[in-house]
Order: structure tokens, then sequence, then C-alpha cells
């Protein structure tokens, strides 16, 4: 945050707590939940509704802030194939970033398929365009090795502009995935990352864990309008997925993950990583102690 | 002039236009200059012994050249063009001093051509190697555009680095955008003949159109009636020679009665350089007796050695035990004919490489033997054939590769996968990976994970999860080889055997349609 606009929130807030002093005493302004999850026929609506349940985009996009928002863009594939996330999901979050006011949204992923095919095939560029974002593609002069800080991966070739954001928004989609059982918002940091990320497979689960505390997203947002069943995380078949029609918000990255493997019909505490991720504090993953905000459009 | 460099400019927007340009199918795009070229038109229906209908369009050129001489060398080969301009330069630079008079023998492309057609004979196609769209678009694909793209990228790498970032992002997309980012393996060795052949400027004014082009030696056999005759005006003449002396590709305009008619491309230098304006080409409708190519010295036993020559040719391009039996590495693009037409029809020219969106198919060195050099390979560990890509057959001038629809190619087997259980990290490490088993592209999966032991060094044993192919459902696409972590010899790859296109190269009889299995016997 810019030292200007940091004075001038201070001073907002004064002024504010001066005159309404129940701001802060919690009763004006009810406790967010933890999930806003939404259910409905058009993705597009249920992934507004699921950010309206958690407070809204302006909650974590302020006026002039350059916005990351990273989906899964890693297969050649088209939506209904459920390999990336889906392009309305993104649309109207790349849609919600700008009225909250962001100054720039780029969305950008490290796909698997060559890029501009996923990018085209996944109709993400399209939604995007649309929508008024700026896509880029994974540039390997704009890649650093960094620090991580993990517990497993200490340093790591990290994507530039991915990371030189305000805020980043992770809007991962639900998958199978046949070493780490599913692949949801925590993994999808694997997109994140350049080098030889197929190495990292050795140790999936803490290689997730790591990069999921390095990226640290202000928003998760989980696709699960059409999950991945079987054959991920790239699928090939529509009969190889299955129909869900929800959207998954949340600040606490773990338990929006915790939330999809409940697609999987798994406890969160069988996926390793959210596991881990529980264990090193990353958040929570107990679904019953959480405050879920369910709607249905 | 304008009509060459339009032509160039032709030919490089739609070379640059075989690639992924975000739809499916890309339309028409450079191979139809290719179709309008009689010597490919001719060696590949003579070689491969089937008419191609898109060579229909040869026929325009043709009959252009049979009424007007060899005015497609002069004015619409691109590959002319940029050896023109390289003899301007090595004039300007003094590199090129020509002489007042030229004696080197023009026959040396007719004996080129000669051979090259007694090899179509035996179904040998020799054309792709000095065909002039051949040698363009594969000079340009495989050399020259990635040392561009190279040399732009390490720019980039400064751009960055001044912090430049949003010129570096549109340099960066314009190479991705307009597929630049590819190298190939024998780009060196390709992108050395092109600069050889654009040095050869400097010791003759278009060396490779007057000595070494059989696709103008061809049309300056057919170039008989030649409406448009050269005539020095003899009034007006002083005799100074510079017209034969800086006659492109020496057809020696004085004396007028000398004139090589099947040698001159009209390109009317010699009129724009006459001191006193003496020369014209005034449309003369007699046909003549014959060509000028007579006053190239063809004798008959010349004739007679080259086309022996390019007899010989056919055994000589054929010494390879992988006639007989498949070349493992040899995985050829979906849709490519079976190994004997497909060498008879394909022309190098590297369209396919070029279209490749992963850069995994590159110039042959010796997988496909003499014959099969500079044509398509499937280097998996480069990159892999993307499922939902059909591009390469769309791009074949040919038909050496077979046009497919995406649906289409999905049917298709190039190749086998085969795990390297030694070299697999969850067999050898018991570690896991499944990273092939992550990409494999096809549903169900042709990669299956199974329960393996491996047993460490330490003793212990260790149960992981492995990798088996499931040769079936495989189609040898190659994107398990190109991602697998073991960086140096992947521990999976493919080989040809089981591709479609081959009755031999099979694995199991079972997998041949309509063949009843053991167990049902």
């Amino acid at each position: 945050m810019k030292r200007r606009a940091f004075i001038r929130d201070v001073a907002v807030g004064g002024l504010a707590l001066r005159w309404a002093p129940g701001l802060l005493a919690g009763q004006a302004a009810p406790a967010l939940p933890h999930l806003g999850v939404a259910e409905g026929a058009s993705p597009y609506a249920i992934t507004k509704e699921a950010v309206a349940a958690i407070g809204g985009m302006s909650r974590f996009v302020a006026r002039g802030d350059k916005v990351v928002v990273k989906p899964n863009i890693g297969w050649d594939r088209t939506p209904e194939m459920a390999a990336c996330t889906n392009p309305e999901v993104v649309k109207a979050l790349v849609e919600l970033a700008q009225e909250a006011g962001a100054k720039s949204v780029i969305v950008i992923d490290n796909t698997t398929n060559q890029a501009r095919r996923c990018y085209i095939r996944s109709g993400i560029q399209e939604a995007v365009k649309q929508a008024g974002g700026t896509m880029l593609f994974v540039d390997e002069h704009r890649v650093k090795k960094m620090s991580l800080g993990g517990e497993w991966l200490k340093e790591w070739d990290i994507v530039l502009d991915v990371i030189e954001a305000d805020k980043i928004i992770n809007v991962p989609i639900a998958k199978h995935h046949s070493l780490c059982r599913v692949t949801l918002g925590m993994k999808n940091w694997l997109g994140g990352i350049s080098g030889a990320r197929n190495q990292l497979h050795q140790r999936i689960d803490e290689a997730v864990v790591d990069l999921a505390a390095f990226f640290k997203p202000a928003l998760t947002v989980l696709d699960a309008y059409r999950i991945l069943v079987r054959n991920g995380p790239q699928g090939g078949r529509i009969s190889d997925t299955e129909l869900r029609e929800t959207v998954v918000a949340g600040v606490d990255a773990a338990a929006v993950d915790a939330m999809g493997a409940s697609f999987f019909e798994l406890a969160p505490q069988d996926v390793p990583y959210l596991r881990m991720a529980r264990e090193r504090g990353l958040g929570r993953i107990d679904l019953e102690g959480l405050n879920i905000d369910k709607r249905k459009i | 002039m304008a009509s060459q460099a339009g032509f160039f400019a032709l030919f490089l927007y739609l070379l640059i236009g075989a690639r992924y340009t975000g739809e499916d199918y890309i339309g028409s795009t450079v191979q139809r200059f290719f179709h309008f070229d009689p010597l490919l038109a001719l060696v590949t229906i003579v070689s491969a012994r089937v008419l191609v209908a898109s060579f229909a369009f040869a026929l325009v050129t043709v009959v252009a050249t049979v009424l007007l001489g060899r005015v497609f060398c002069g004015w619409v080969c691109p590959l002319g063009s940029v050896h023109q301009f390289a003899s301007f330069a090595f004039k300007r630079t003094k590199f090129l001093r020509p002489p007042k008079e030229e004696s080197a023998s023009l026959a040396w492309k007719y004996f080129i051509l000669f051979a090259v057609l007694a090899g179509a004979l035996l179904g040998l196609n020799l054309a792709g190697y000095l065909d002039p769209f051949s040698f363009l678009a594969r000079s340009l694909s495989t050399a020259v555009f990635p040392i561009l793209a190279q040399g732009l990228s390490s720019l980039n790498g400064v751009i960055y680095g001044l912090g430049l970032v949003s010129v570096g992002r549109s340099v960066s997309h314009f190479l991705e955008n307009w597929s630049l980012n590819a190298t190939f393996v024998q780009g060196f060795a390709i992108g050395l003949m092109f600069l050889g052949a654009l040095a050869l400027n400097a010791r003759k004014e278009r060396f490779w159109c007057r000595y070494l082009c059989p696709a103008g030696a061809l049309l300056g056999l057919l170039s008989r009636v030649n409406l448009f005759k050269l005539r020095i005006d003899p009034g007006k003449c002083i005799e100074c020679g510079l017209c034969t002396q800086h006659c492109q590709t020496q057809a020696q305009p004085f004396p007028n009665d000398k004139w090589k008619s099947g040698e001159c491309v009209y390109c009317e230098t010699c009129a724009a350089i006459c001191p006193t304006a003496a020369i014209g080409f005034p449309a003369g409708a007699a046909a003549e007796k014959t060509t000028n190519v007579s006053n190239v010295d063809l004798s008959r036993r010349k004739v007679l050695l080259s086309t022996f020559l390019g007899l010989f040719a056919v055994p000589f391009f054929r010494l390879t035990p992988f006639r007989d039996r498949a070349s493992p590495k040899l995985i050829r693009p979906p849709g490519s004919l079976a190994e004997a037409g497909f060498l008879a029809k394909c022309v190098k020219c590297g369209q396919c490489m070029r279209a490749c969106p992963t850069n995994g198919l590159q110039p042959a060195l010796a997988e496909a033997g003499p014959e099969g050099l500079w044509t398509p390979v499937l280097v998996p560990k480069i990159g892999y054939c993307e499922y939902y890509c059909s591009l390469c057959t769309q791009v074949c001038p040919t038909g050496a590769i077979k046009e497919l629809t995406i649906e289409e190619k999905g049917e298709v087997k190039i190749g086998t996968a085969w795990v390297r259980k030694e070299r697999c990290i969850p067999y050898v490490l018991g570690k896991p990976c499944i990273v092939c088993e992550e990409h494999c592209p096809v549903s169900p999966k042709a990669i299956k994970l199974v329960d393996v032991e491996a047993h460490l060094a330490d003793g212990r044993v260790v149960v992981q999860k492995g990798p088996v192919v499931d040769i079936e459902l495989c189609i040898g696409c190659g994107i398990c080889e190109n991602k697998c972590p073991v960086m140096d010899d992947p521990a999976i790859f493919v080989t040809s055997v089981g591709e479609t296109r081959s009755e031999k190269n099979r694995l199991l009889l079972e997998l041949l349609p309509g063949t009843p299995d053991d167990a049902s016997r």
C-alpha cells in the first residue's frame, strides 16, 4: 500500500470510528461467513453470488489495485471437459475486480499444453477479453528463482507476472488427480511457477503446501460448476465430468479446498496436503466448524 | 522490382501463416505456392505415380512459360528474388564484379534436372533438395525464423533488464503469437546451406538460378514461343556490352542473335542499363525454330550421363537398412502415408515443422535413410504431438501427409510408448511421480498406474504407483516422454512400432481390424 493511501485510509477510518464506534464492537457489521457457496445454472451468476456472500469484491480489491487472476488453464481442452476453469467464472471475477476499482486485471497461467492453445480452447482468452482484462503468457524472461521459505521447497522459479500484484485471486477448478487425489486451489499454484515442475511430484503434497503458503491469495474462488471426477487432471470425455453447478469463495484457501474435497466424497483430512496445511496453520479444514453461507439462485 | 517484392512478401506472409492461428483449421496457406511449381508437380506425380489434383495450378506456370518464357523466375520466384537481392548487395559492395563476358557453362542445372527426373521415374523424389520453394521454405522455417526469434528474444532480455516491461511483453507475445519460438536440430546445417547459396552470389550473379536450379531448368526447356523477344535496335546500339555484362542470368542479350531465350528471366536489366535505350522486348509472333536452350551446350552424352546418374542415385539414396525394417525413432506426423509413399511425395519443404505448435516435428537426419533427409520426424523429447491439432496435415503441399480433421487424427496411432523401468522414478527410487499418466491425453488413459515394488539401495522395499502402458489405447503422441522428469533420457519413450500407417511395423496381430484374437478361436 502506498504511504499516501495509508494516511488517507487511517484518516477515513479514524473519522468513521469517531462517528460510529459500534463498527469495531462488531455489532453493526455481522461477522462474515468463512465460505460463500452459490449453486445455480449460470456459472457467471453463481460466481458473483459466492463472492457477494463473503462480503463482495470490494472487501478484497481496493481502488487502483493491480490484480492478478490465476485460473487453471493447464490443458488444451474445451470447458465441457472440465480440465480448465470455467471461462464464465473467470469473466465474472475480472468484472468484479474492475468494478471494485482495480487499475489492471491480469489473467495468467503456466500451462501444460501449448499456452496459446490452452488460452483459446478453454474459452478463457475470449472471456477475459470481453470482460476487459489482460491475458499474459508466461515469459521465461519474467521468471525468477526466489526463496519460498517453505518447509521442503526452499526456492523455486516463480512467475513474476503472477506475484507482482497488489492482490492475487486464485480461481482453480475442482478435478480428480491420481497423485493428490484432488486438485483444487492450493495445487493450482503449480501454474504460478516455472522450472522443472514435474519433479515436484516426488513430494507433491509438501510442494503444494509450501507454494500455497508462498502465494497467499487474497481470495480463492473454486469452480465446481462442472468437476472432473476421473481421468484427471485433464479428462477427455464429458463422461469423465459431473455437473455440480457450484462455486465456492473464501479467504481461507484451505477451507475452500476442504469444501472442494467434499464434492469428491473425500473427507478433507484424507487429502494429505490439506492435512498438512492445517498442521502448518494455513487454514481450517473442519467444515462442520465453519460458517458457510450457502445460496441457491 | 515490385512484382518480386510482392511475391516474396506474399510467400513470407503465407509461410508465417502456417501456424496455430487460434483456429483449428487454418485454411490454405503457403502450400498453394508449391502447387504452381511445375518441377514439384512433375516429380511428385511421377515418383508417387498418382495425380495430385492441386498440382493442376502448375499448368498455369507451364502455359505462361511456353508463351512468355521464364517470367516465373524473374517476376515470381521468391528464392530468385532473394538471390537477386543478394547479388545486388554483392555488386554494390564490389564483392562481385561481373566480367565483360561470362563463359561458365549454364548446363549444370539441366543435368541436375535430368538426374532428378530420372530418379523420379524409379520413385525417388529428389526435387526437395534444390527446388526453390522447398529450399526457401525449409531454410526460413528451420533456420532463418529461429535465428531472428532467438536474436529478438535475447534482445528482449536486455529490454526487460532496462525495466521496459510492457515493451518486453509485446515482443514476447509477438514471438508466441506468430509461433516463432522454435528451434530445429538441423537448423544450423540448413542455415549454413542457405547462407552458402546466398554467398555463391558473390561469385556469379544469381548463381543458383543460372547453374543450379532444376525448376529454372525445367522452365528453360519449356520456354518455346517467347512472345516477347529481345530486340536490339542496331541503329542505337553502341556495342558497349553493358547489357551482357550485367545480365542477371547470363542470357547474353548482345549480340542479339546470341540471346538465350531459355535463360532470360525477363528482368529487363539489360533494357534498363542500356545507355542508348536500344533494347526492347517487342511482341514477335513467330515461334523460334529452336529455343536457344540449344545455345547451352547440352551434349547428348552429358544428358545421358546425368540421366544415368539419376538412376544410379536411386539405390544410392536408399542405402539404409531401415527400408526393410522400421526405424524405431522414425515417428512420422499423423496422416503420413506408408513410408515408401511418403518418401515418394515428401518434398522436404518443412512446412509441417513450421506448423507444429510444440516444435516436435524436426528435420530427419538419418532416421529415414539418405532419401528421407529433412523429412519430418517427431522427436518427443523436443515436442509432442498435440492431441487436438492436425495443422501439419493441413499444410503439406503434396499429400505426403494426408489431410485429417482433428477427429480423424485422434484415431491415428503414430507410435507406442514404452516404460523404461530401470530409469523410472517409482520403479527405481520408490518415489511418487505419475507425471506421464497425468499428461496422457486419451480417455481412458493409455498409461495406467499399478503398485510397483522398488528395491532401494539401502535394502528397503517400497511400494509405489508406477506407470504401465496400455498399448491399445496409446496413440504415440509422446507427451509422456516430453514431460517425464528424467530429463536426459526419459524413463518413458515412444517408438514407431504400431503406427497406423504401416502394415509391417506392427506389434500384435490382434490389433489388426477383423482378426479374431486367440481367446475366441
